[in-house]
């Protein structure tokens, strides 16, 4: 079956308007089920596009393109690659988690699914969009559902969050609205057209000409992005609405806020990287700067904090510190690295929000001094918090790993090298950030989950059901199959990885481009690498010398 | 024999853990707790047979050859690949034999005492968890998989210090074992690093970029650092911080007095016998490293045996009998240390294994003690058991004797090694021979305090429980708990352990007396692990004139001293309290407040840093300027009144109005670059 990617984009949408036609529909739990199944389409939709993908380019797939705005040079232009790949996946996949794990109970239903399901759209919309201004308008029109779902549904503060959120990030657009039009002004400097297609702009800063001449513009330009990105990562310091977002949301909103922000770490993947090479260049110590303290900055916080919605929600600035960590490290492992850790946090950062959400909604509060002594009564519920505790402590064999591991060592070896003007001592720094990881973490765990039990009046203290749990265990699966299985995810997300880092750190004229024919393709990514192919036979047994295992150089000599 | 068993020996407490923690409490249920502990016991068992029979394949061969297993791929992406392969080497499987078989005995000890526990299954799925995580550790052919291993049984190690999870006292033990292993295991995954980094940065090829492989990367590795001695020392150190945490050495040993808040068989298996020798088999398996650096050996044997004496010392003041054990275990542990840093590898090594065997025994003794005296773990409190235990009595005896050195049991040989190549050997400089009289000393501290510990227990003029006030009523039905609910009184009858505890204290008690005078004959362990011919290390020197004559001395006036300053018992004026050296000993019982300190510094201190930047740096300046700008943008607003509806739409225009500024800027910087 040969689905059109627009198909996957806009389905939610007319999901969410079906939902508010059909009136007669009445009873919570059929709304509940029309969603569920609107969602689950929207995954399989998303599943049947990315099946015919080819995991040997880093050309985009599936491309549309259908004039907009004529007279400006707009165009409805989408496609994905092995960059959004997964984090369409995310995207669908957390949707229909959201939409299994919302109670029947919450009022106005369908008002909320609605919106949630236009958010899917926006979001799906945001990392399949290849010209500017649909990207800004995708980016821009996650705003409003998102407002409304906070402060029509969140906690006793949920206003003040609500305008928080959108204000920031509007502030935050504003700057990436200008840069978007100065790049397309640009763009007619220099060829003479008006364009807004990132696949025209890359080509042509690809061949060097673009930027000739207009080294502070690129700058410039580079840093009106990147503050609408920063914002949406959160970067330090621009990440206070993180706190207010996750505290006073339904549950819903974390988890959604956990896919949006993936907006803006891929913003930087998408956008800086491959348009503003020298710029990138020139600036990444200072992203790295900003990643490290925002590591080390963010899990300092969350220690202190009480509430463990505010808690994750800092820890969430920490991970998505290694994200950024990962990208401008610039190195092929710390890119592939923090592509990884972008869709592993969504995943256990969901995991724990739902469970959390869990307790919030039957106690009423997040306070983690409230509770104590839950493993007695809860034995799932703590085993299933405890395997996304160790997810986000980035246990080997789960996904939290395979992300940080990956990304610090990249972030080390450029900066061994001195590449790019970076140092080692960020990815040392970085890596006290996993040591603070299990601090906040396992401190919380001690406290809501052992010791004697504090709170024995009020509600059941039921375990949670193991139908309730069902997102859960999803997740949970997810939190291991990356762990002990990343190839799956590396594969498709190679080849455009190692693209958009040679986009940014090659010498004009021998960058890749998004207009390369088909057949340079592959030389171009095996060029840059001349191990790649050789992978070793599974299953084999060999002999070796003892004498390797003690570092004997001249011992070469293989049995069998 | 195939070599693919490797793959059953982890899986089978792989499959262990499984059935205990998935259907444990439903099989309980159906077939019972001595069912289900059998099941527990098993896959350990199974695993030993096949380590046996795999150790007899590579001891045949003539040649020494290692063989390595491959199966899938676990990271694998352009240039580092990191495959899930096993390595059979005799390091790997002596530490296999030791785990599983050790760990089989120490299961099967722990179905008897943990019987009344209502969380039997949970322990054996911890347990068999965690011989799974050290058998990955030991038997990763690449340091990735090590790190899984060494994450992984810190894991396990956090959740069986904190079984008995309702006592805080416990769980913020676990937290800190884990936390303060955190700290090392960044300090490893740094030398990880660093070592990819000198590989590729010499533009060594590594075949089909296994990067972390042993087999690929030590010989890469060799020729890199002989290139450049300096990264050695700082891959060594970086590696020798991850191997400090694990392996509790100074200043990280702080965890490990704490973590014997878990049950005993616990503190047997994985805080003496395996886990904490996890850094001597990674200084094993990376010894070229620390071959060509003798800074960073001289570092390795300073901080032995530093820590040997600090240890040795703060175990005189523990009246608990697991916490005297623990510190020992920190002092042996030093020990291995001033082995490796001296370049005797295989030493440090021998230690590990005899210490397994001795150690396992004495804190399962231990066990059977505490079992026997209602979970009372102070020794003011015991005196005489010899009579009411006799079997745990006898073999305990062996235990001590072994660890104190004394000729012809295990701890002598080993001991002996590590002091003779310590002395002997000039690798790591002065320090080394300095470390091996400094560890000459330690071993007559650790005669004493042995000592100590066997004649407050087992010895003595009174049975000190006596004194303790009578029960008021005796109910026993709900057995041991973790409310520690059964205290010790005074009309208590202390009864011998059953068959299933003591049968694995008469199977260590025979290892600890045997295994190291079998082991040392003929050098027969020391050409096991590094065949001579292949060993890079040259010969190692461990003769020292005289070293056996000095060792019988400090063990004899040890264990004489330890036995005549305590043979009168504990005056039973002042609450017990041991008067002879009152003040002295209280604060060697705090480790002369360097916990303290640490925990102010770091633990509070951290805590006070964190609660003030969220409080002030978060909440006042980087919310608050986002508050405050919008607040400030109010009052401007207050001020334009007529055109202020609502704050959302004025902030809106201000944006937008500050956008198109923005937009002319740059619209003339970018016009301007272009002429």
């Amino acid at each position: 079956m040969n689905v059109p990617l627009s198909a996957l984009i806009w389905f939610p949408a007319i999901g969410a308007l079906l939902l508010q036609l059909l009136g007669f529909v009445k009873k919570e739990k059929d709304i509940k089920s029309i969603a569920v199944l609107f969602t689950t389409v929207a995954l399989g939709l998303n599943l049947a596009v990315l099946s015919k993908s080819n995991s040997g380019t880093y050309l985009f797939q599936a491309v549309e393109s259908v004039s907009w705005i004529e007279n400006l040079g707009i165009r409805y232009l989408v496609g994905y690659d092995g960059i959004s790949f997964w984090l369409t996946v995310l995207t669908t996949l957390m949707t229909l988690i959201i939409v299994v794990a919302t109670p029947d109970t919450t009022k106005n239903l369908r008002g909320f699914f609605g919106l949630v399901l236009l958010l899917e759209t926006a979001m799906l919309g945001s990392f399949c969009a290849l010209d500017l201004v649909l990207f800004f308008s995708f980016f821009e029109l996650t705003l409003i559902p998102m407002f409304f779902l906070v402060s029509l549904w969140g906690g006793p503060n949920r206003n003040k969050a609500a305008a928080k959120f959108v204000i920031y990030t509007f502030a935050g657009s504003i700057f990436m609205l200008v840069g978007i039009v100065a790049l397309a002004i640009q763009h007619q400097k220099v060829t003479g057209q008006l364009d807004f297609s990132i696949i025209n702009i890359q080509a042509s800063v690809a061949s060097g000409k673009f930027w000739a001449n207009a080294l502070q513009a690129q700058t410039l330009i580079f840093w009106a992005l990147a503050l609408g990105f920063m914002v949406k990562t959160p970067a330090f310091p621009f990440h206070s609405w993180i706190g207010d977002t996750y505290a006073e949301s339904p549950t819903a909103g974390p988890i959604l806020s956990s896919v949006m922000v993936k907006m803006g770490s891929y913003g930087f993947l998408r956008f800086c990287l491959p348009l503003f090479p020298e710029a990138v260049q020139s600036q990444a110590p200072v992203f790295m700067a900003i990643a490290t303290i925002g590591i080390l900055y963010g899990a300092l916080v969350a220690i202190a904090q009480t509430d463990m919605r505010r808690m994750i929600a800092y820890s969430s600035l920490s991970h998505m510190g290694f994200v950024l960590l990962g990208i401008f490290s610039l190195s092929y492992k710390g890119m592939i690295g923090g592509s990884f850790q972008q869709f592993s946090h969504g995943i256990t950062t969901g995991l724990l929000v739902i469970l959390v959400g869990y307790l919030v909604e039957k106690h009423g509060t997040g306070d983690m001094n409230a509770f104590g002594g839950l493993k007695a009564k809860m034995p799932l519920f703590a085993g299933l918090f405890l395997l996304g505790m160790l997810g986000s402590v980035g246990l080997p064999t789960t996904n939290g790993f395979i992300g940080e591991f990956l990304a610090l060592m990249g972030a080390y070896e450029t900066g061994a090298r001195g590449l790019f003007g970076l140092s080692p001592g960020f990815a040392i720094a970085s890596g006290l950030g996993v040591v603070l990881g299990a601090v906040y973490l396992f401190v919380m765990f001690q406290k809501v989950f052992y010791g004697p039990v504090k709170v024995t009046e009020g509600p059941d203290w039921q375990d949670i059901p193991v139908s309730k749990a069902l997102p859960a265990f999803v997740l949970v699966f997810f939190v291991f199959v990356g762990g002990l299985y990343p190839n799956l995810f590396f594969g498709p997300m190679e080849a455009s990885t190692q693209a958009t880092r040679l986009m940014a750190i090659s010498e004009a004229t021998k960058r890749p481009s998004w207009k390369d024919k088909p057949e340079e393709v592959t030389i171009r990514v095996a060029l840059e690498d001349p191990m790649q192919g050789q992978y070793i036979r599974a299953g084999s047994e060999r002999l070796i010398s003892s004498a390797r295992l003690h570092g004997n150089v001249d011992e070469k000599r293989e049995i069998r | 024999m195939d070599n693919n068993a490797v793959w059953l020996i982890i899986l089978l407490p792989v499959l262990g853990f499984l059935i205990q923690g998935l259907a444990g409490p439903s099989l309980q249920k159906r077939i019972g707790k001595k069912a289900l502990g059998v099941l527990a016991v098993l896959p350990i068992a199974a695993s030993f047979v096949l380590g046996l029979m795999l150790t007899q394949g590579l001891a045949s061969q003539e040649h020494a050859e290692a063989v390595i297993v491959t199966g899938g791929s676990w990271i694998n992406i352009m240039g580092l690949n990191i495959p899930f392969e096993w390595v059979v080497d005799p390091l790997s499987m002596t530490m296999v034999l030791i785990i599983t078989g050790v760990g089989a005995l120490i299961h099967l000890y722990s179905t008897a005492y943990m019987a009344e526990d209502k969380d039997f299954s949970r322990f054996f799925a911890y347990l068999n968890l965690f011989v799974a995580a050290m058998l990955v550790l030991v038997l990763g052919n690449n340091l990735p998989l090590l790190f899984i291993g060494w994450e992984g049984v810190g894991l396990c190690s956090y959740l069986l210090i904190g079984f008995w999870y309702t006592d805080t006292t416990n769980t913020k033990a676990a937290n800190k074992a884990f936390i303060v292993n955190r700290v090392g295991d960044w300090s490893l995954m740094l030398g990880l690093f660093l070592i990819v980094v000198v590989i590729s940065g010499a533009n060594i090829p590594v075949e089909d970029n296994r990067y972390l492989s042993y087999d690929a990367m030590l010989p890469a590795l060799t020729t890199a650092l002989k290139a450049n001695p300096a990264m050695a020392t700082a891959i060594a150190l970086l590696l020798f911080g991850g191997a400090a945490g694990k392996s509790a050495q100074f200043p990280l040993y702080v965890w490990l007095p704490d973590a014997m808040a878990g049950p005993t068989p616990v503190s047997a298996l994985i805080h003496a016998a395996t886990m904490v020798t996890s850094g001597v088999v990674l200084l094993n398996r990376m010894n070229i490293v620390f071959q060509l650096s003798p800074t960073a050996s001289a570092i390795v044997c300073a901080v032995g045996a530093f820590t040997a004496l600090f240890a040795a010392i703060i175990a005189f003041g523990q009246t608990d009998i697991k916490k005297v054990l623990a510190y020992s275990t920190v002092s042996q542990l030093g020990f291995m240390f001033i082995a490796c840093g001296a370049g005797a590898y295989w030493a440090g090594m021998f230690h590990v294994t005899t210490h397994a065997f001795f150690k396992a025994l004495l804190f399962l003794g231990a066990g059977a003690v505490i079992h026997a005296m209602s979970h009372e773990q102070d020794m003011r409190y015991y005196g005489k058991l010899g009579k009411y235990l006799p079997i745990t009595f006898g073999t305990m005896m062996i235990g001590t004797l072994a660890i104190a050195g004394v000729p012809g049991l295990s701890g002598f040989y080993s001991k002996e090694a590590i002091l003779g190549s310590a002395i002997a050997n000039s690798h790591a400089g002065q320090l080394s021979a300095i470390s091996g009289w400094v560890g000459l000393g330690v071993a007559a501290l650790t005669a004493m305090y042995m000592g100590r510990l066997a004649m407050l227990t087992f010895f003595g003029k009174e049975e000190r429980w006596r004194k303790l006030p009578v029960a008021e009523h005796h109910d026993h039905e709900d057995g041991h708990d973790d409310d520690h609910s059964h205290a010790l009184t005074g009309d208590h009858k202390p009864k011998e352990v059953p068959v299933a505890m003591w049968l694995p204290l008469v199977v260590l008690a025979l290892l600890s007396a045997g295994a190291g005078f079998i082991l040392n004959q003929g050098k027969r362990f020391e050409h096991w692990l590094y065949p001579s011919g292949l060993s890079q290390l040259g010969e190692l020197k461990h003769e020292v004139p005289n070293l056996e004559i000095y060792s019988y001395i400090a063990a004899g006036l040890g264990l004489v001293a330890g036995v005549l300053v305590y043979i009168g018992g504990l005056p039973a004026k002042e609450g017990l309290d041991e008067t002879k050296w009152a003040r002295w000993r209280r604060s060697a019982a705090n480790q002369f407040g360097f916990d303290a300190l640490l925990t102010n510094l770091f633990a509070e201190g951290g805590r006070d840093v964190a609660i003030g930047t969220s409080a002030f740096l978060e909440d006042q300046v980087i919310d608050g300027a986002v508050e405050g700008s919008a607040s400030g943008t109010r009052n401007f607003g207050g001020w334009l009144q007529q055109i202020q509806t609502g704050a959302v739409r004025l902030y809106a225009m201000l944006m937008l109005l500050g956008g198109v500024g923005f937009v002319g800027y740059f619209l003339f910087v970018v016009n301007r670059g272009g002429k």
